[in-house]
């Protein structure tokens, strides 16, 4: 690590990438931060006006609101939490030697490689209560004999979704664990094994801890990403039934696309204040280190 | 340490997981594709069939011969290629400067990186649509790579700093030492050390912009058209037109499977050519 | 060193591809956006950009063709451009209206009734008051019609230019109704024994094999719903009242009672059509669109009436218009366009392909229409068929009030006097 006077160097290096960035989104994002303190609903263009709080106010005494808050809450902790513990065990197989581990690696990736479109649609239909496939198993096991409609009552809706967003998001920790592994020197496990280390011992002493900084980083990235993701509930349940799989996400979703911009615009912004509290701590330990 | 493994021992720890974690994630895949050969009247029956009594190809050539779908496919592989290219090279230089040197205003740059990917899109459309327009971008597929690559280089930023991190910089420091310049040692050394790590985000990468919808209706005409504009245009008001919808799916992953499936021996260079330098 | 180099070389290529395309496509641009109107205003010749979307593929292919014969046979030099847009479960509003806020769209799109106060709010659509006035075919087209585009708007004008429409009503079938020995039901009191006798367990295994009606409780279920609410003589516009309320716990009778699918709170158009199609259902409610495929499952084995009245009547008239943007250049151009679908060979060429109800009278007259059992049954509803009230927050509504108060309610989370104070609260309160 370099620490010298001034380098100009750095800048040159981000310069590129913050230019994309800041360019594009820039101004929209700083339009839709004013825009969650005002009265602005597009549906009636005539009484857009500064409101101040008045937005949050209403945000915080909406029923609807809470219950997205506490599902998007579940959705980020299940949905993040289970993808990472299967994806980083599906990595750690497909690191070992197999053969056809080429060809299983390639297919591992089919989940996430699934335009968001069809994912909706398949796992509806999989879970479908007249002709699901899902339902036709477990009577054929002869677990349950009655079909589960499992989108159509409050109880099983949030669950079945959750399972889509695990199923979708596993290949992705898969293979970005699996290149993190790639860079770890094969004398530490060789060292290791001399001192007669256990497989968990070598798991814990060796693989995660030289991973530190690869497993915070998707973790952050993927909570960011699920916390902000509409397709897979949109195109299953569009947040039903009764609001049980309704996300802060998918509400910000629905009142956008009726053109109240101001009100969603203001849960946008809580949504995102939350994600930074829940980053924040995050960033000073990775920077800390080193 | 491979060599002394039982067979039972590999099959409790290695195949027996795997094959369950692959089950889940192949099987909606099985059903697609069985869906995507059924006759309609098999998908809605009383009894669920796992392989169709009726086979037919024909949502297949309708696709190819009615459809043109060779025309999206075409749009959503340039776009999702140079987004690809465009992303990993800033992002790689981006990633470099954040992890290698101490510099004023650094925790805010990365932070606005992050806060980037935290704000819905759906909120930015209006505007965002106005300035492509501004920029004569619109119904290009420039607008697309422009659009993609404000939304993927944060997260390959953030995700290669990570790798980075994790990288020993003792490993550059010992070719410094040895008389090589910092331009020669990132490539010379971190290169190659980090492909297996720019190929996984490659691929994140290409998947994003591969199957985006909400910026592809908007950005795109008949003729830029990507993929899952083109999937959807199959669900109306009168359902979905299931054999040609899973049939699109079907031929919309296998490109993605066959580049990794090259890709991926790549990760193995990697790993070796870290090896022998460190 | 080779791998960075290749890089670099990959990254400017691209970089300079992306520069060549932008250029390209700037020349482009300004030949669609400006160039047209110079050259109409001197020669007469007029490009139209026109969006639309198509519920199927073949639809889609039948648009095209319509679009070609209009461009090979109208006079005024007029080009039809047509650009097919994702129907995506409504979301087509949503990108036209993002595209002509951003300044850009068509001149011309297909269009949802449900949508006009936001377009309109926004002084996004042309007021087609004069053109319609000056028009040789004005009456060919109905005169409530017209009325009921002017009451979307709000306005005593019309922005709205109708294409077709679709009437609902109820699709049943004749082997099942003489099994449960039933007659078609003519009064609300009927239908509802109907619905509870053919519901049926045909093996005997202890289990419902047969519902006797596919109730829609997703998004779009709210106008065959509304049919139960104006039986009981209630309306939309006080869904509070004594009788919307009975309608309401009509609706989720039949839910608790056992004689709908227990998917129902999350059934939406293809649940309803497939669990008919299959035999799981005895009735279901749809318009003609679906007619052409329940006579291919079916045969004779499928009828339809319209849904029977009790203390009043109502059943739902679904819409596609078109709508000419305030921001094209040719706006006559453009109405030469949209009349050809309203009332010229497009009007018969769309509704005879789709079985759409024509909104012309000439076309309504043709034989094709008037031999059709389910057109005919669609034509006989169209005295008391009607729309739900078109105000700015109708779209939230049907979108997402309605599907998820009446899932609550039919799961019994709610009781059915909350759920309709609810619903008439996001209907007509704010």
């Amino acid at each position: 690590m370099i620490r010298k006077k001034f380098n100009i160097w750095p800048y040159l290096l981000i310069a590129p990438a913050l230019l994309i960035v800041t360019f594009v989104v820039f101004l929209p994002v700083i339009e839709a931060i004013f825009m969650s303190f005002q009265q602005y609903d597009l549906r009636r263009p005539d009484q857009i006006a500064y409101i101040g709080f008045m937005n949050f106010a209403e945000m915080f005494s909406d029923p609807v609101f809470w219950q997205a808050l506490k599902n998007t809450v579940i959705w980020v902790v299940f949905g993040v939490g289970l993808q990472f513990v299967f994806g980083f065990l599906l990595a750690l197989l497909l690191n070992q030697q197999f053969k056809g581990r080429g060809v299983v690696r390639a297919v591992s990736l089919i989940p996430w490689a699934t335009p968001g479109v069809l994912i909706g649609l398949m796992w509806k239909w999989i879970y479908d209560g007249s002709y699901g496939v899902l339902n036709d198993l477990l009577m054929k096991l002869g677990l349950i004999d009655q079909p589960i409609i499992f989108l159509s009552q409050t109880s099983t809706a949030f669950g079945s979704v959750i399972v889509t967003i695990i199923w979708q998001g596993i290949p992705f920790f898969a293979i970005m664990i699996l290149a993190g592994l790639q860079a770890i020197s094969t004398e530490m496990y060789e060292a290791a094994d001399i001192d007669g280390a256990t497989r968990l011992q070598k798991l814990w002493r060796i693989t995660i801890p030289s991973l530190k900084n690869v497993i915070f980083i998707t973790i952050l990235l993927r909570v960011i990403w699920v916390a902000n993701s509409v397709d897979i509930i949109h195109n299953m349940t569009g947040g039903g039934p009764s609001y049980s799989t309704q996300t802060l996400s998918v509400y910000i979703f629905n009142k956008a696309t009726v053109l109240d911009l101001g009100y969603s615009s203001s849960m946008a912004l809580f949504l995102m204040l939350m994600l930074a509290i829940v980053a924040i701590p995050y960033l000073r330990n990775s920077f800390k280190e080193r | 340490m491979v060599k002394q493994k039982s067979l039972l021992q590999k099959t409790l720890l290695l195949y027996l997981p795997l094959v369950a974690i692959m089950l889940f994630l192949l099987f909606p895949f099985y059903w697609t594709f069985i869906t995507s050969i059924k006759p309609e009247s098999e998908l809605y029956g009383s009894v669920v069939t796992y392989w169709p009594e009726n086979i037919t190809f024909t949502a297949y050539q309708k696709l190819f011969g009615e459809f043109n779908f060779l025309l999206p496919m075409f749009n959503s592989f340039s776009v999702a290629t140079i987004t690809t290219i465009v992303t990993l090279t800033v992002s790689t230089l981006a990633a470099y400067a954040f992890t290698r040197f101490e510099f004023l205003g650094k925790k805010i740059f990365m932070g606005l990186f992050l806060t980037n990917n935290m704000f819905p899109n759906v909120l930015l459309l209006i505007p965002l649509f106005a300035i492509m327009r501004s920029l004569n971008l619109l119904y290009t597929p420039i607008s697309l790579v422009i659009a993609y690559a404000t939304f993927t280089i944060p997260f390959s930023v953030w995700m290669l700093t990570g790798y980075l991190k994790d990288l020993p910089s003792s490993l550059e420091e010992a070719a410094m030492i040895d008389g090589a310049n910092r331009a020669k040692a990132f490539v010379k050394v971190i290169l190659p050390v980090l492909m297996p790590s720019i190929i996984a985000t490659g691929v994140y990468i290409f998947i994003q912009s591969w199957n985006e919808y909400t910026f592809a209706v908007l950005f795109t005409n008949e003729e830029t058209r990507t993929i899952p504009v083109t999937l959807k245009n199959l669900i109306g008001q009168l359902g979905v037109q299931w054999d040609l919808l899973t049939a699109g799916g079907i031929i919309t992953i296998i490109p993605v499977c066959i580049i990794f499936f090259f890709a991926q021996r790549k990760l193995i260079e990697g790993m070796t050519a870290g090896s022998v330098k460190g | 060193m080779k791998k960075i180099t290749s890089l670099l070389v990959l990254f400017i290529l691209s970089m300079v591809l992306m520069a060549c395309t932008a250029s390209i496509n700037s020349s482009e641009g300004t030949t669609t956006d400006e160039d047209n109107s110079n050259e109409s205003d001197s020669d007469g010749e007029v490009t139209l950009n026109y969006w639309y979307w198509a519920d199927n593929s073949e639809y889609s292919q039948l648009m095209q063709d319509i679009i070609t014969e209009f461009n090979e046979t109208n006079d005024k030099g007029i080009t039809v451009v047509g650009e097919e847009y994702p129907w995506d479960g409504g979301g087509y509003s949503d990108t036209l209206f993002t595209a002509a806020m951003g300044g850009g769209g068509p001149d011309v799109a297909a269009f949802k009734l449900t949508a006009t106060p936001l377009f309109t709010a926004n002084n996004l659509l042309v007021n087609l008051d004069q053109f319609i006035n000056d028009w040789e075919d004005k009456d060919d087209i109905e005169e409530n019609l017209y009325d009921v585009m002017r009451d979307a708007s709000g306005t005593d004008s019309i922005y709205v230019m109708p294409w077709n429409t679709q009437i609902l009503y109820v699709y049943y079938r004749p082997s099942i109704f003489e099994e449960a020995g039933i007659e078609v039901p003519t009064t609300y009191e009927e239908f509802l024994k109907a619905v509870e006798k053919t519901t049926m367990d045909t093996d005997g295994d202890g289990t419902t094999d047969i519902y006797g009606f596919g109730m829609r409780g997703a998004t779009g279920g709210h106008e065959p719903w509304g049919s139960f609410i104006y039986a009981r003589g209630g309306n939309f516009e006080d869904l509070s009242s004594e009788e919307a309320k009975q309608g309401m716990q009509d609706f989720v009778d039949l839910y608790s009672g056992g004689f709908v699918p227990p998917t129902a709170t999350t059934d939406g158009f293809n649940e309803i059509i497939a669990n008919f199609k299959s035999g799981r259902t005895a009735m279901t409610i749809h318009h003609t669109g679906s007619a052409a495929e329940m006579i291919e499952t079916f045969g004779e084995d499928v009828s339809a009436f319209p849904f029977p009245g009790g203390e009043g009547q109502w059943t739902s008239m679904g819409d596609t218009n078109n709508v000419i943007f305030e921001s094209t250049e040719h706006k006559e151009a453009a109405f030469e366009w949209v009349s050809y679908l309203a009332t010229g060979k497009g009007q018969e060429d769309w509704n005879v392909a789709t079985g759409n109800v024509p909104v012309s009278k000439t076309v309504q007259e043709l034989d094709f229409f008037q031999d059709d059992d389910f057109m005919r049954v669609s034509i006989e509803s169209m005295p008391y068929a009607g729309i739900v009230p078109i105000k700015d927050t109708t779209t939230e509504w049907i979108n997402v009030a309605w599907p998820n108060t009446i899932s609550s309610a039919l799961l019994g989370d709610q009781s059915v006097e909350e759920a309709m104070d609810s619903l008439q609260k996001a209907l007509n309160e704010k």
